[in-house]
């Protein structure tokens, strides 16, 4: 399984669906779709991981870089994630506290709406 | 001290060989993951299992210089019905002496992870892990996974 990234717009908010595996090898794709809507203008992204199936550190990293980058550009970046699994890794490396998480993709383009 | 599971007596079930490329992180990992599976392991071990050999073949890669010329990711890994032993041969780093005990224990400076997020993740998944220096040169890096079986047992 490798990954697709999917973007589309709901409201104002760039909501990346991703499918897959995120590892060494696929994390640089997501690394620059983040960097190309960073860099076009899109200041709430919202990333959806409903569908992910694996995530380790690489994958998290870009994450990190992603909220690094929509922050430093007075933007934000949330999650989505109900699964244990994935919510494990953030949990386990404290990241649950540093990304907004929400259960749904709707939910999070709320919340990106209400902070103006 | 941590009294370390010995690796089960019959040797790897499982041997691997693969380029030491980022595209085949995920081969190691699925046939980790299909081992367990036949051994009945619980799913959350598994899952666990996938992310552990993921996270230490992801460390091996980045000390080749040139990904052309890298030694390959050897990597075996043995099951039973309450444990996961992985060993993967790191080619690169060194080491004096062995280090081994629970994750949390052991000087995070011996350990051949990413400090800032990867050590966490091994840190919290892997139950005993073993660093022994190679003969020739590279370490040894054994992890070994319990089911909540094995962990009561203990």
């Amino acid at each position: 399984m490798d990954l697709d990234v999917e973007t589309t717009q709901q409201g104002p908010a760039s909501v990346l669906t991703l499918r897959g595996e995120i590892d060494v090898y696929t994390a640089p794709r997501l690394r620059q779709t983040i960097v190309d809507l960073v860099d076009g203008g899109a200041s709430k992204i919202v990333v959806d991981m409903e569908k992910v199936d694996f995530l380790d550190s690489t994958g998290l990293g870009v994450l990190v870089e992603g909220l690094k980058r929509a922050k430093s550009r007075d933007g934000t970046l949330s999650i989505v994630v109900t699964q244990d699994k994935i919510l494990k890794i953030f949990d386990i490396t404290g990241l649950n506290k540093a990304f907004p998480i929400h259960r749904s993709v709707d939910d999070a383009v709320a919340a990106a709406v209400a902070e103006g | 001290m941590t009294t370390l599971a010995s690796p089960p007596s019959d040797g790897p079930e499982l041997d691997l060989e693969l380029p030491a490329k980022p595209a085949f992180v995920r081969t190691a990992r699925h046939a980790v993951a299909a081992l367990a599976r036949m051994h009945d392991l619980p799913d959350d071990v598994i899952e666990d299992v996938r992310i552990a050999v993921s996270e230490a073949c992801t460390a091996v890669l980045p000390a080749a210089d040139d990904p052309d010329e890298a030694i390959p990711i050897r990597l075996s890994a043995s099951a039973e019905a309450t444990r996961m032993v992985i060993e993967l041969i790191d080619p690169y780093s060194r080491l004096e002496r062995e280090v081994a005990g629970a994750p949390a224990e052991l000087d995070t400076a011996d350990l051949p992870f990413d400090r800032a997020l990867s050590l966490p993740i091994i840190r919290g998944l892997v139950d005993e892990m073993a660093i022994s220096p190679r003969q020739g040169h590279g370490v040894v890096i054994r992890m070994t996974l319990l089911t909540e079986e094995a962990d009561t047992e203990s």
